[in-house]
């Protein structure tokens, strides 16, 4: 009887653990364009009227990674932040300035003329990226309020833009 | 000095990062199951922690919008979530479109200081 039960037992269960042993894991590599954001940055308030992401005066600025797996098939295009997206109400306008930087890149050799390769538009910087590999760059903002006037006290944020564009 | 540089790049490459990705960079339009309409097919995977949204959008090559239906031109992406998306366009816009762009929503009560917006812009093949 005992017999009979496994071999019944033993025939039911080996199509399904035929089943269990199939279980498939795909992936698909193709070119892809990553932005990361490593950091995004905090101002500092070194006086009544300013707010600046400058580490001497108590701010961080914000920092974003390209990774590109193709060369020569993207363009970073970033923009510091030229407003508030919210904030205490402001007494007067605010004035604003920006700039974006190479921090570090992961092939010195294929990107070391990123910074000097630059192309300014406005307030946004475009990046040729003509290798692969990954490239941070560093956005610094700073905002003055206009006749000196105070920044009330709350949770000013800004929003900066970093957009990948395939060539 | 290059060993140090390669270190910090390490360190760098080792710290928890938050992406945003979209692929195919070069998509192709096929005929869709209607007429007059051609469709092509995106992915997007999400590993920003701080975005759960993201906007689509067709664009011309100066950046002008061009009219395409998809399910939700914005829709919820959960972190470390993977969505599969098709979009449809007119066929008389075939040689105006140039690029689908998928850009990262941010709310409002972001309580950081300064945040950053990403933005990918996949071009259609052979603009």
């Amino acid at each position: 009887m005992i017999k009979k039960t496994a071999v019944i037992l033993g025939a039911v269960l080996v199509p399904f653990a035929s089943i269990a042993a199939e279980v498939p894991i795909t992936g698909t590599v193709e070119s892809r364009c990553i932005i990361q954001t490593d950091t995004a940055g905090t101002f500092g308030n070194p006086n009544a009227y300013t707010l600046t992401t400058t580490a001497a005066d108590g701010g961080d600025a914000a920092v974003v990674r390209y990774d590109v797996s193709l060369a020569d098939a993207y363009y970073a295009e970033i923009t510091p932040p030229t407003q508030f997206s919210s904030s205490p109400s402001l007494p007067d306008a605010v004035t604003w300035t920006g700039s974006v930087s190479v921090k570090t890149v992961s092939d010195a050799t294929g990107m070391g003329s990123y910074e000097t390769d630059k192309l300014e538009v406005g307030a946004t910087d475009r990046y040729d990226l003509t290798a692969t590999g990954s490239t941070w760059f560093a956005i610094e903002a700073e905002a003055t309020m206009g006749g000196n006037k105070a920044f009330a006290g709350g949770t000013y944020t800004a929003v900066a833009e970093a957009v990948c564009i395939a060539k | 000095m290059k060993m140090l540089k390669y270190f910090i790049v390490g360190i760098m490459l080792a710290l928890p990062v938050q992406a945003h990705e979209m692929v195919p960079t070069y998509p192709r339009l096929e005929q869709s199951h209607m007429d007059g309409l051609l469709k092509t097919t995106m992915k997007m995977f999400n590993k920003r922690a701080d975005v759960e949204y993201y906007e689509i959008g067709v664009f011309d090559k100066d950046f002008k919008p061009i009219p395409f239906v998809t399910a939700y031109n914005v829709f919820k992406l959960e972190y470390l979530g993977h969505v599969t998306f098709d979009i449809y366009i007119r066929a008389q816009d075939k040689n105006r479109a140039v690029y689908i762009c998928s850009k990262s929503k941010l709310r409002k009560d972001n309580d950081t200081k300064t945040a950053i917006s990403s933005k990918i812009c996949s071009k259609f093949k052979d603009r």
